[in-house]
C-alpha cells in the first residue's frame, strides 16, 4: 500500500465511526478532534482531503499525554489507555480490521525483548507507545515498530510475583511496587516524579496491580496474603501523591460489616487483598473491586463469621472512597478463593428491562450477576465442577460444605486453591452477548498444617489434576452456551474479544488461539511456544491493527500482512 | 463422551479441524446446573504430562539453629508468660505480627522495648543482655518466617496426621468398590509402595500418580498404524514415540488416534472419592512396605 493510501485509510476510520471513534486523537483532544472531524466530514469529497486528514494526525505527535475524560468514552476504540481496556471491564475491542474473515493471514508486525522477567501485564498503548510492566521494571516501547523508547528499573526487595501493568493520567505514569509503594513517572522518559508509601512492606504487604485512574483520582490496591494484614485501597492526588482517602476491606469496629469478625485483633489482621484493578461506571460514579481472601488464609478458626468485606465485590464512590453496597461470593472463605476477578459492566436486557449489570466469574466456581447500581443479586450459577458448596442462600451466595474445610489428614476438595478461574481476564461481547472465562478443573487435597493460633496461610492444598476450558456463558443465567476444552494443565492466558467476531486466547500448550466468539471454533492458532501468563490486548495505529501478546519475556505484536492485495510473488 | 480421561480409551476420529471443538457433555454429579450438550467429538487437547507446579516447595522452612534455640529458652524464661509460649500472644500482644518486630534488625528495635518497657501497657522494663535480646530477636524472626513457610505443605509433615483412617476399611475398597484390583495388587506393583514415598507424597500418588501413562495408536491416512508413548496432544497435533524409540508427530485433521490413559480409572476416582474413603486407603495404602522395612 502507499504511504497516500495508508493516510487515507487512517483517515476515513473516524468518518466511518460518526464521530464515536477519533481514531488515536481523542486522546489529545476530544473536543478539537470533535471539531476537526466534522469539518472533515463538510469537506468530505474536496480534493484536498489527504492533506487534512495527514493534518489531523497532527495534534497527537505534538501531545503525547492522556486526557482522563478519554477513558470516559463507553468502549474501548483504538487505544488501550487503561488496564482492561476501558472502565467496563469488557475486554472488548470496537476494532474489526483483523477479522473473522481474514485472521487466518495473521502475521508477525514485531517482537520485542526484555531479557527479565515472564510478563504478566497487560500494556497500555497511548499515542503510538506500548507501556508495560514486570515487577520492578516498566518498558516504553513504540508500538508500530516495536523499538525501545525506555527502561526504568527500580529493583527492591518484596515479593515480585507479577506485575500487571502501569496507568496513565495526562503525561504521568503510575506504578505500583514490590515494596508497596506508588510511583508517579514522566511518560516521555520514565522520570520519578513522586514516590509514596501505600503501605508497609516490613509487614508483609506488596503490590502488582495497575492502578486505575478516575478524573483527579489515582486508585492503587496492595497485595500480601503470607502474613495477616489489613487489605486497603488508597486514592492519591494524581500532581501530589497526597492521600485522598483509604478504604479497608476490614472495617473498623463498630461499623457495618464488623458484626461478622469476632473482635477487632480479627479485623486488623482479616486480609482482603486489593491484587487487582477495579471497574468504574461514570454515570453511577461508582467505583467496583474485587477483594481478596481473608487471614489466616486456610484455617477460620480466629474469624468465624462471614468476615465481610473479604471475598467481595464492593462498590465504592470514588470521590469519597464511601462504600455504597457489597455482595459476598465467598463467605467465610478457607481456600484461597479470592474475589479480585473482574467485575464486568455492561448494560443489558434482564428479564424484559434494561439493567446496569455487573458480572463476575468468581475463583470459587460460581459466577455472579448483580445489578450495579444497588447489588442487587439476580443470579447464580456454578461454571466448573465443584465440590465446596452444597448449594446457594438465599442471598445467591453459595453453601460450604463443611467436609470441604482444611484437615490435618486432607480433605479432597475441587477446585484447588489456585481456583476455578483467576487473575487472567475475563471478558464481555456485546456483539454475542456472552461472557467468557478460563476456567480450570483443578483437584487438589487442602491441609491444615499448623495447630494452635495460625499465622499466615497455617496449611496448604497439593494439586493432583488440572485441565482447563473456555467456556462462554449466558450472562442472564450463567448457563454454559459453549465450550472449547484447551487440554490438561492450568491455563493462565486471559480472553480478548473484537468487533471482529474474534475472540483471542491461548491453551496451556503454548498455542494462541483466535476462535470464534458465538461458536468457540478456532479460526487461527499459532504455537508461540509457551504458555502464555497475561490478558492480551489490541489498537490501531497508521492504519493498522495490531494484537499483543506477551509470551514470557518477549512481546508478540501480530497484525496482517502490510501489503497484502499488491504484492506480486 | 464426557471427558477426557473419563474414558479408557479415548478414541479421537477427527475428520478435520472442526471436529477438533468438542462440546463437551458434562457428567451429573459434580456439575448440577450445567447443560447436557451433543458429544460432537473426543476431547480436543490434552497434555500427556502436565506439570504440577504447586507440588514442589517454594519456601521450605527455616531451620532453627543454635542461636533462634537459645532465643528460645530465653523467650519462654522472659516473655512468653505475657506474649504467649509460641509469641502469638496471650495477655501482651501478638508478637508475630508486631511492626516492631517486623523492622527490628538483630533486636535493634526490640532492644529499646525490652530496656524501657512500655509503662502505659504494662509491660515492665526487664534487665537482659544486649546478646540475650539479639537472641529473642533472632527466634522471633525465625518464629515469622516459620509463619510464612506454613503455605506449603513440608515433605516431611508427620505420617500420623494423615493416618485418621481405617486401613481395615481402606482395605476393602482396595478389593471391592474401588476397583484398585483391576491394576494394581497389594503383593505386587504396590508390595513396597509406601517405602518409596514419604507419607504426604504416597498420599498424592495414590490418589493421582505423576509420570507418563498415555499411549497413542495413530492411524494414517495411508491406513499404517504407528503406536507408541504420547509425547505431545493438543488441538492441532499429535506426537509419540513410536516401538523404535523415535519421536513422530502428525496433524491431527489428517490421522486418527486412538488415546489410552492408564490413569483414567484414577481421574474417575477423583470424583467419586468421599473424605473418609480417601482416609481410609490411605490407611491401607501406607501398610504396604516390605517386612525388612517394617522391622
Amino acid at each position: 500500500m502507499s504511504r497516500a493510501n495508508l493516510i487515507l485509510r487512517v483517515g476515513q476510520k473516524p468518518l466511518e465511526a460518526d464521530g464515536m471513534s477519533l481514531s488515536r486523537d481523542h486522546n489529545a483532544n476530544v473536543q478539537s478532534a470533535r471539531r476537526l472531524c466534522a469539518f472533515v466530514n463538510i469537506v468530505r469529497a474536496a480534493s484536498v482531503l489527504l492533506l487534512l486528514l495527514a493534518a489531523l494526525r497532527v495534534p497527537s505527535l505534538a501531545a503525547q499525554g492522556l486526557d482522563p475524560s478519554a477513558l470516559l468514552k463507553p468502549d474501548a476504540t483504538d487505544t488501550w489507555p487503561t488496564y482492561n481496556g476501558d472502565y467496563s471491564g469488557k475486554r472488548y475491542s470496537t476494532l474489526d480490521q483483523i477479522n473473522a474473515g481474514n485472521v487466518n493471514q495473521l502475521t508477525l508486525a514485531w517482537i520485542y525483548r526484555t531479557h527479565g522477567q515472564a510478563i504478566k501485564a497487560t500494556s497500555l498503548e497511548v499515542n503510538n507507545i506500548l507501556y508495560f510492566t514486570v515487577p520492578d521494571n516498566i518498558y516504553a516501547i513504540d508500538a508500530r515498530f516495536g523499538q525501545p523508547i525506555w527502561h526504568f528499573e527500580r529493583k527492591v526487595a518484596g515479593d515480585h510475583i507479577g506485575h500487571r501493568g502501569v496507568a496513565m493520567y495526562k503525561d504521568r505514569l503510575y506504578f505500583t511496587t514490590s515494596d508497596a509503594h506508588l510511583l508517579c513517572l514522566t511518560a516521555k522518559d520514565g522520570k520519578v516524579v513522586w514516590d509514596i508509601v501505600l503501605a508497609d512492606d516490613k509487614l508483609g504487604y506488596f503490590a502488582t496491580m495497575a492502578p486505575i485512574v478516575i478524573r483527579d483520582h489515582i486508585i492503587a490496591g496492595v497485595s500480601g496474603d503470607s502474613t495477616d494484614i489489613r487489605g486497603v485501597l488508597t486514592s492519591v492526588d494524581p500532581e501530589t501523591g497526597k492521600v485522598q482517602w483509604r478504604w479497608y476491606t476490614e472495617p473498623d469496629s463498630g461499623q457495618p460489616g464488623s458484626e461478622t469478625w469476632p473482635n477487632a485483633d480479627a479485623l486488623l489482621h482479616g486480609g482482603g487483598m486489593t491484587w487487582m484493578t477495579g471497574t468504574y461506571d461514570p454515570e453511577l460514579n461508582l467505583l467496583y473491586w474485587g477483594t481478596g481472601n481473608p487471614n489466616p488464609v486456610l484455617v477460620g478458626d480466629s474469624r468465624p463469621g462471614d468476615n465481610l468485606f473479604t471475598c467481595s465485590i464492593v462498590a465504592l464512590n470514588p470521590d469519597t472512597g464511601k462504600l455504597q453496597w457489597t455482595f459476598q461470593p465467598s463467605p467465610h472463605d478457607v481456600h484461597d478463593w479470592d474475589a479480585v476477578q473482574t467485575p464486568i459492566l455492561f448494560n443489558r436486557d434482564y428479564q424484559g428491562k434494561q439493567r446496569k449489570l455487573l458480572a463476575q466469574a468468581s475463583r470459587n466456581g460460581f459466577y455472579f450477576l448483580l445489578d450495579r447500581s444497588t447489588g442487587e443479586h439476580l443470579a447464580t450459577n456454578q461454571f466448573i465442577d465443584q465440590t465446596w458448596a452444597s448449594g446457594v442462600d438465599a442471598k445467591g451466595r453459595p453453601i460450604a460444605r463443611p467436609e470441604a474445610t482444611p484437615t490435618s489428614d486432607g480433605a479432597l476438595v475441587e477446585p484447588g486453591s489456585d481456583g476455578a478461574t483467576n487473575w487472567m481476564a475475563p471478558s464481555f461481547d456485546p456483539q454475542t452477548g456472552l461472557f467468557y472465562v478460563m476456567a480450570r478443573r483443578i483437584i487438589s487435597v487442602f491441609y491444615r498444617t499448623v495447630d494452635g493460633k495460625v499465622e499466615g496461610w497455617g496449611g496448604r492444598d497439593r494439586n493432583l489434576y488440572m485441565d482447563s476450558t473456555l467456556r462462554a456463558l449466558d450472562y442472564k443465567t450463567g448457563k454454559i452456551v459453549w465450550n472449547h476444552e484447551l487440554g490438561e494443565g492450568e491455563d493462565t492466558a486471559g480472553i480478548l474479544t473484537t468487533a471482529g467476531h474474534l475472540l483471542f486466547t491461548a491453551d496451556h500448550l503454548g498455542n494462541l488461539l483466535a476462535l470464534d466468539p458465538a461458536t468457540g471454533k478456532t479460526l487461527w492458532h499459532l504455537n508461540v511456544g509457551e504458555h502464555v501468563v497475561a490478558s492480551l490486548m489490541t489498537y490501531e495505529i497508521f492504519g493498522r491493527q495490531y494484537i499483543i501478546v506477551p509470551v514470557g519475556d518477549t512481546m508478540y505484536a501480530f497484525s496482517l500482512p502490510e501489503k497484502p492485495e499488491g504484492k506480486k510473488k | 463422551m464426557k471427558r477426557t480421561s473419563k474414558s479408557k480409551l479415548l478414541v479421537a476420529q477427527l475428520a478435520g479441524i472442526s471436529l477438533a471443538l468438542a462440546i463437551v457433555a458434562t457428567a451429573a454429579a459434580r456439575r448440577p446446573q450445567e447443560p447436557e450438550k451433543p458429544a460432537t467429538a473426543a476431547a480436543p487437547a490434552a497434555a500427556p504430562n502436565p506439570p504440577k507446579p504447586l507440588k514442589k516447595q517454594r519456601r521450605p522452612p527455616p531451620p532453627a539453629d543454635a542461636t533462634v534455640e537459645r532465643g528460645r529458652t530465653q523467650y519462654t524464661a522472659s516473655c512468653g508468660f505475657c506474649h504467649g509460649p509460641d509469641a502469638t500472644g496471650a495477655r501482651g500482644p501478638d508478637l508475630l505480627r508486631s511492626p516492631i518486630v517486623a523492622h527490628d534488625v538483630k533486636g535493634n528495635m526490640i532492644g529499646d522495648v525490652v530496656h524501657n518497657g512500655r509503662p502505659d501497657k504494662g509491660m515492665p522494663p526487664l534487665p537482659l543482655a544486649d546478646d540475650q535480646i539479639a537472641d529473642i530477636a533472632a527466634y522471633l524472626h525465625w518464629r515469622i518466617a516459620e509463619g510464612l513457610s506454613s503455605s506449603e505443605v513440608p515433605q516431611g509433615y508427620p505420617a500420623e496426621k494423615l493416618l485418621t483412617g481405617n486401613a481395615q476399611d481402606g482395605k476393602a475398597f482396595f478389593e471391592g468398590a474401588g476397583g484398585c484390583t483391576k491394576c494394581h495388587s497389594a503383593t505386587g506393583d504396590l508390595a513396597d509402595v509406601s517405602g518409596k514415598y514419604s507419607a504426604i507424597d504416597l498420599e498424592a500418588q495414590m490418589l493421582y500418580p505423576e509420570g507418563k501413562f498415555k499411549s497413542a495408536k495413530v492411524t494414517l491416512g495411508s491406513g499404517e498404524v504407528v503406536e507408541g508413548k504420547l509425547e505431545h496432544l493438543d488441538e492441532f497435533s499429535v506426537a509419540i514415540t513410536d516401538a523404535n524409540g523415535w519421536y513422530r508427530a502428525f496433524p491431527r485433521s489428517d490421522v486418527k488416534i486412538e488415546v489410552t490413559d492408564k490413569l483414567a480409572a484414577h481421574r474417575e476416582m477423583l470424583d467419586k472419592l468421599t473424605q473418609k474413603q480417601m482416609h481410609d486407603l490411605f490407611a491401607y495404602v501406607h501398610t504396604l512396605e516390605k517386612e525388612a522395612a517394617k522391622q
